[in-house]
């Protein structure tokens, strides 16, 4: 059984008299031990579906279609107590920056152990505070600094802290959101190697929100392409984003132009392509491919016509009208 | 919140802050509170400057007999008549002027000073900084209407006077919010691109400066005024006011040394303290408004 | 606590009490038309009184020498003598310190609570129309003048209705136990202290609304409710903890307002404290016992700021380490 289900999941923003449609009838399934990275730029709906799994998403958002299944509890519809239960303990949710994701007037320790308190009440004070310096010591912190408050801490050391503290109740799933933006080099690469080993050692399946594709390469099996609200391709990480001889290989126009601006550091010296223009405005209705004013393969089908998911390989899909020919 | 590479190109450019959009007092008109303040101060303005024209009563002429003294609104006298015998109704109408006038004048005084003041602390910084915001500081910890009462007991009465008396005790707030936001502006990369060509001084205050404080000014200053005005009324109130010049502090005064209040002479009470806060609340929703246009985050999106 | 940040607050508490006790010395005693000097040459005072005057000011010296000789007054703990009450100021003070102090004391408690409660209410239902109501009755309250809000309570309570007592702090002539008198006195204290507690609880309620709703957008009141901690407890030890922040500062600047009201609302209901002191005073031109007062309340408001610095370090772990 799949930790995660997402099925046709469609929600939308009530800006002043409209609405965006942020994300779009998303699919999304992950295994238990999985770790799916979803990458796209700002504003594609990645953060919003990630919010969404604990239900997390602000009062002027709402899912207007799909389901969210976890552990095989659906998860749409519960109200703030039942998901107050879900929290932390089913899911729990790494924020970007940890630089406000933290309480400044709180100790690292107290807000950890607010965690373990908040869903084991049963637990005693010595042994939910032995689990603190536990998890402390787990991201690599040393435990005396675990009276600290949080201006007290690097950047790394916050983003240690906040995994340590998703990691608390257990979680079946843990949400990572850009956690190595806002970080130098060298505590990305902390980071991210903490991630790794934390996932062995704990059967965590894991969900990294980020736009940065090396992140992504270096911790996920899965990635999964967004762009405008919608899953553009999703596939293994080695496959979508296997560069041979220099040429890549992914199968989407928006997935070859985001490894076009990530260059390789062995590979030839070239001038990074960006991509001109913006992405569509979500508040009106769209036709055909959201990404045909940008893509600099667009035919004339797909403006008028949405295009379908393809299967190129098991496991690897991608929805654009030029695989559609390819396969066939 | 998302500090995304991307971003990039948005960190140099001139950014309009939320505090200097044009259309601002447009935005506080579509803002219930902010209409009903500006529809309200519009009647009180009409009222004490148009009614006095209108309702060419006498106010001054003290009643009869003794039977006149502190009579329930009548035909003749739409607000009854205070203890000598005059028509309150009347006072009523010229009353609210002294009460505009030297809440204005005072403000513009607490303003100038304190706009000014705080514009050069914040942007020259440095030992000028230090010096004006320890004045600054001790004045603000002197506490406001005892040294009012203590200024005009000394000083005098005149709406001279309480205007500058006032205007003297409320600059030190305006002076410390105006200097914060001086401060960042100069941080910004266009001010410091500016400077680095040669500015001079005034031109960078006056040109770059100055037009995105004035917002700011002018949600600090509807405070000022309605402090301005309460304070009129409290020194009025405690017999500090202009003598000659009957305000409604003063007519307030009078309504309560007299007795009015035991006999039950709620006309002459209500009135004019009624005139009051409707002045000032008038201001206080405008006030209000404004800092809801500036400050989107705080109408509360959860 | 950090004992650098408490010892340079400690030096600007004396530096300033020192600056203001100087300030008062020009204004009463240097500026043209100097009342002291006044009075000592006006009628008020008999030739015997005049005398001790000259030589308690040392008037007839010149002015820096009258402002050491000031200073040395102060320190003695020498105000003055007042010529209505025939007595030392401080005699004169001491008696109404207390009262105000009671007047006072008991408003700003259930100011305060009532305030940030109302403003937590109002904050956690932003928008809704709890939030709308209790702002506008805020900021009516707010635009009340003190005394217009006491004559209001008077008329309502006292004239139109006998439900309580409208003036001074006790009934002239009761014979009662030491329970019965306080009992009166709590009884005469009710109309002035809700008078305060009106127009004060609607600043509070207005800055701790404002506070709250600044704080519930930031990032970590997210991060709360993804660990799904119960609203409740979000509300009060998330938000309001960081709320508080702004609040304690707000309370400085409230002190001189409260301080400000209280001389109004003494005045109106004849409370026998500090600001009804000053209004008899400056009717009769007292001077020395306006002076006196105004040092006082000087004082208070500067020991408040005092303490409402210390309480922020304790509050703010960042102010403390800095």
């Amino acid at each position: 059984m799949s930790v995660l289900r997402i099925s046709d999941l469609t929600i939308d923003y009530r800006l002043g008299q409209g609405s965006v449609r942020a994300v779009d009838h998303v699919s999304l399934e992950i295994e238990a031990g999985e770790a799916v990275g979803i990458v796209g730029e700002s504003g594609c709906g990645k953060t919003t579906l990630g919010l969404s799994v604990p239900l997390l998403l602000p009062a002027n958002a709402s899912v207007s279609d799909g389901h969210i299944v976890l552990n095989g509890e659906s998860l749409i519809g519960r109200s703030e107590e039942e998901m107050n239960h879900l929290r932390w303990k089913s899911v729990a949710f790494v924020f970007q920056g940890a630089m406000n994701a933290l309480n400044p007037v709180h100790r690292i320790d107290k807000q950890i152990l607010e965690a373990i308190q908040t869903h084991e009440p049963e637990t005693s004070k010595d042994d939910a505070y032995a689990r603190v310096l536990e998890l402390i010591e787990l991201v690599g912190i040393s435990p005396s600094r675990a009276k600290s408050y949080p201006h007290e801490f690097s950047g790394g050391m916050r983003q240690r802290a906040m995994i340590a503290m998703s990691l608390a109740c257990r979680p079946s799933l843990l949400i990572a959101d850009e956690p190595t933006t806002a970080l130098d080099v060298i505590s990305q690469a902390q980071i991210l190697a903490l991630l790794g080993e934390l996932r062995s050692q704990e059967n965590l399946s894991l969900v990294m929100i980020s736009h940065d594709l090396s992140a992504i390469k270096k911790v996920c099996d899965r990635i999964v392409v967004m762009y405008a609200g919608v899953i553009v391709e999703s596939g293994p990480t080695d496959t979508v984003l296997r560069r041979k001889n220099g040429v890549v290989t992914a199968a989407h126009p928006y997935t070859r132009a985001l490894m076009g601006a990530h260059p390789d550091l062995s590979g030839e010296r070239i001038l990074a392509p960006g991509l001109a223009g913006n992405p569509p405005d979500l508040s009106k209705p769209i036709t055909g491919c959201r990404f045909a004013a940008r893509c600099p393969e667009v035919m004339e089908i797909c403006r008028t016509q949405t295009p379908p998911t393809v299967t190129i390989t098991p496991g690897h899909s991608v929805t654009c009208h030029l695989s559609v020919r390819s396969a066939s | 919140m998302n500090d995304d590479f991307m971003a990039v190109e948005d960190r140099d450019a001139e950014v309009t802050p939320s505090t200097s959009r044009p259309g601002v007092w447009r935005e506080v008109w579509r803002d219930t509170m902010g209409r009903v303040g500006i529809l309200t101060l519009l009647g009180i303005l009409l009222t004490i400057f148009l009614g006095p024209v209108l309702f060419p009563f006498d106010g001054q002429s003290f009643g009869a007999s003794a039977a006149s003294i502190l009579q329930a609104p009548t035909g003749a006298h739409w607000m009854g008549t205070n203890e000598l015998g005059q028509d309150v109704f009347r006072q009523f109408l010229l009353g609210g002027r002294i009460s505009l006038y030297v809440g204005v004048s005072a403000t513009v005084i607490a303003m100038v000073l304190g706009a000014g003041l705080g514009m050069v602390s914040g942007y020259y910084a440095g030992w000028r900084d230090t010096v004006l915001m320890r004045i600054t500081d001790f004045f603000l910890v002197l506490p406001t209407l005892p040294l009012i009462i203590v200024l005009a007991a000394l000083f005098g009465q005149s709406i001279l006077i309480t205007s500058l008396v006032i205007g003297l005790t409320s600059w030190p707030q305006t002076a410390r919010i105006i200097r914060s936001q001086v401060l960042s502006l100069r941080e910004r990369p266009l001010v410091m691109r500016v400077r680095s060509l040669g500015a001079g001084d005034w031109r960078i205050m006056s040109k770059h400066i100055l037009p995105n404080v004035t917002p700011l000014i002018f949600a600090n200053l509807v405070l000022v005024l309605s402090g301005s005005i309460l304070a009129q009324a409290a020194l009025a109130f405690l017999g500090l006011g202009d003598p000659v010049q009957v305000s409604w502090g003063t007519m307030l005064h009078n309504a309560f040394n007299s007795g009015a209040m035991s006999s039950g002479a709620w006309w002459y009470t209500l009135t004019p303290g009624v005139g009051i806060v409707v002045m000032v609340l008038a201001f206080s929703l405008i006030g209000h408004a404004l800092d809801r246009v500036m400050n989107p985050l705080r109408r509360g999106v959860r | 606590m950090n004992a650098r940040y408490f010892v340079r607050k400690l030096s600007t508490l004396v530096v300033t009490l020192y600056l203001t006790v100087s300030f008062n010395f020009l204004l009463f005693h240097v500026l043209p038309g100097s009342p002291v000097q006044l009075l000592a040459r006006s009628g008020h005072y008999d030739a015997a009184a005049k005398a001790s005057l000259t030589k308690l000011f040392g008037l007839n010296h010149g002015l820096l020498t009258q402002y050491f000789i000031y200073l040395k007054n102060m320190v003695q703990g020498d105000l003055g003598f007042s010529y209505t009450y025939r007595k030392p100021v401080t005699t004169v003070l001491g008696a109404a310190v207390g009262n105000t102090v009671l007047l006072v004391g008991t408003a700003t408690v259930i100011t305060v609570f009532i305030g940030i409660w109302l403003g937590v209410k109002a904050a956690s239902r932003a928008n809704s129309l709890t939030d709308t109501t209790i702002t506008v009755t805020s900021l009516t309250l707010w635009s009340m003048p003190d005394f217009f809000t006491g004559m209001i309570l008077i008329f309502v309570t006292g004239v139109w209705t006998h439900v309580l007592p409208i003036s001074g702090i006790e009934t002239p002539g009761l014979t009662v136990g030491w329970l019965g008198h306080l009992l009166d006195v709590a009884k005469h204290l009710i109309l002035p202290a809700l008078t305060l507690m009106l127009v004060n609880a609607a600043e509070f309620s207005l800055i701790t609304r404002n506070s709250m709703v600044d704080v519930m957008v930031d990032d970590y009141m997210v991060t709360a409710r993804a660990k799904g901690v119960a609203k409740k407890v979000i509300v009060w030890h998330h938000a309001l903890r960081n709320a508080l922040l702004p609040i304690v500062t707000a309370t400085a600047l409230y002190v001189g307002m409260v301080l400000g009201g209280a001389i109004q609302v003494e005045t109106v209901f004849s409370w026998p404290g500090m600001g009804l002191l000053i209004y008899n005073s400056v009717e009769q031109r007292d001077y020395p016992v306006l002076e006196g007062c105004f040092l006082l309340f000087a004082i208070a408001v500067i020991a408040t700021n005092f303490i409402s610095d210390i309480l922020y370090q304790v509050l703010d772990a960042r102010v403390r380490n800095n």
